[in-house]
């Protein structure tokens, strides 16, 4: 009885510990600290090829973080154009052009970015998520690259009325 | 009751169908410059003035290259959503008209001439045209493509979405190819200046201009008195556009006792009937409300799809 009650115990302490971990994990989500750039390479039509860099303080999280920033990224940043030699990458605007949307919509982007959540379907790690580490004093900057599909993105945002499509103007 | 349910359906189809209304139509064409550095042109008499203007016909006829172009770019705004109208397709219209007077001649002599590209417009009623200038050069044994995209509102003019840039270096040689390479990246950039247009247009209505005049043999011009207030007819014009534009938008430019000029004149996108609406068919209300309200005839004068021009005094 009394190994019963300690196992219960220990799965519980256990338990606390983890969901605090993802607790942090999530609020590390939403503070988006990360930076996107052009990743030089070729992304299939209807896709955008970046590179984001993601902080955290283990390499781990901000490996986990860099699919949900670089929707967020392409979503409400945009990036720069990269110029560099014979290679020309076009900069691009953010799918989402009036920045206060994502806080009139804060309910369906909470669940939109929530893990494992509808996000998750318009991102893919490119060469197996290989990553860039950088120390930055007590944090770590990973650099990961990854192929957005804002073409199905841009649609599904459509689709639930967060940008206006052709069809909703006229 | 098979009948009432039947008479029910086709009732909401109409309705759905009455509720959509249409959308603003794009049309890709050679830009002047290319149609130029490419010997595309043609000159014709504006007013005794030698004009030079594209002789798209020519050109699509002459260059396979460009037709393929064309298509490329007609293909990918498709594939975002964005009717379009095809060049060719417009000009085999315009041919198929009867001749049209470059020059239209009113009773007392003063001239409106259109050119053949205001033709056009008026054949095709794109609302936005997209005009296309690319170049090939070689870079060692490789090509390169440069490219420019202006988007154009076919009733003013105005430039309302730009894009351009270079596609990469390759060995091919399809041009189609290459162009579809380079433009892809900017697409987007450019498909979103042409949507803030778009919600601009549906906001605010479409912008045309509105010039009156008056014939000679008119007494008194715009300053005729109207009514026994002493209304001037000017006065109940600039009241009929106050009424007749979207949340009451012009500006009135200029204002005589021989015309007045109306610009950034709001007019709405389609009528009740949700039949687009144009330069003329928003002035021929206006014509009909003078000679209805007020018994005086007029004449309407186009340039284009944005231009109007109202004659007062006969037809």
């Amino acid at each position: 009885m009394k190994k019963i009650a300690l196992f219960l115990c220990a799965v519980m302490l256990f338990g606390t510990v983890f969901a605090q971990s993802k607790k942090k994990m999530d609020k590390e989500t939403m503070e988006w600290r990360y930076e996107i750039e052009p990743a030089v390479g070729q992304g299939a039509q209807g896709t955008y090829l970046v590179k984001v860099w993601s902080y955290a303080k283990k390499a781990d999280k901000a490996t986990a973080q860099a699919p949900k920033n670089a929707v967020h990224g392409i979503l409400f940043k945009g990036y720069a154009a990269y110029n560099s030699g014979n290679v020309r990458i076009a900069g691009q605007k953010p799918l989402v052009t009036d920045p206060a949307i994502e806080t009139q919509n804060e309910d369906f982007f909470n669940d939109f970015f929530a893990d494992g959540g509808p996000y998750s379907k318009f991102v893919t790690l490119v060469g197996n998520g290989a990553t860039d580490i950088i120390k930055v004093g007590k944090e770590v900057k990973v650099g990961v690259v990854v192929s957005v599909q804002k073409d199905a993105l841009r649609k599904y945002l459509e689709d639930a009325k967060i940008i206006k499509s052709m069809n909703s103007i006229f | 009751m098979k009948k009432f349910i039947l008479s029910l359906g086709l009732a909401i189809l109409c309705l759905t169908a009455m509720g959509q209304a249409k959308k603003p139509t794009l049309m890709v064409v050679p830009s002047d410059n290319w149609c130029k550095q490419n010997n595309y042109v043609q000159v014709y008499d504006n007013q005794g003035k030698t004009t030079t203007v594209p002789d798209y016909k020519v050109a699509l006829q002459s260059d396979p290259d460009l037709q393929m172009a064309i298509s490329k770019i007609e293909e990918m705004m498709v594939e975002r959503g964005f009717p379009l109208k095809n060049l060719e397709a417009a000009l085999k219209s315009l041919e198929g008209q009867s001749a049209e007077d470059a020059m239209l001649t009113g009773k007392d002599g003063s001239e409106v001439s259109e050119s053949p590209i205001d033709k056009l417009k008026k054949t095709a009623k794109a609302d936005i045209i997209i005009q296309l200038t690319y170049t090939v050069k070689s870079v060692g044994p490789k090509k390169q493509i440069d490219f420019i995209l202006r988007g154009l509102d076919a009733y003013t003019d105005k430039a309302i979405a730009n894009a351009s840039g270079s596609g990469p270096q390759s060995f091919g040689t399809n041009i189609a190819i290459m162009l579809q390479e380079a433009v892809l990246s900017y697409l987007d950039q450019f498909n979103s200046q042409l949507m803030a247009h778009f919600e601009d247009l549906a906001a605010n209505g479409r912008e045309i201009i509105l010039r009156i005049k008056v014939w000679d043999s008119f007494d008194d011009g715009l300053e005729r008195e109207m009514g026994d207030d002493g209304t001037e007819l000017s006065e109940v014009i600039e009241q009929w556009v106050s009424e007749h534009t979207v949340a009451g938008r012009f500006n009135t430019t200029d204002a005589t006792e021989n015309m007045m000029l109306f610009e950034q004149v709001r007019i709405p996108l389609y009528n009740e009937k949700g039949r687009a609406i144009d330069a003329r068919a928003w002035a021929n209300e206006l014509k009909k409300y003078l000679k209805n309200t007020y018994q005086i005839e007029s004449k309407i004068m186009m340039q284009g799809l944005g231009q109007a021009q109202l004659v007062i005094g006969g037809k």
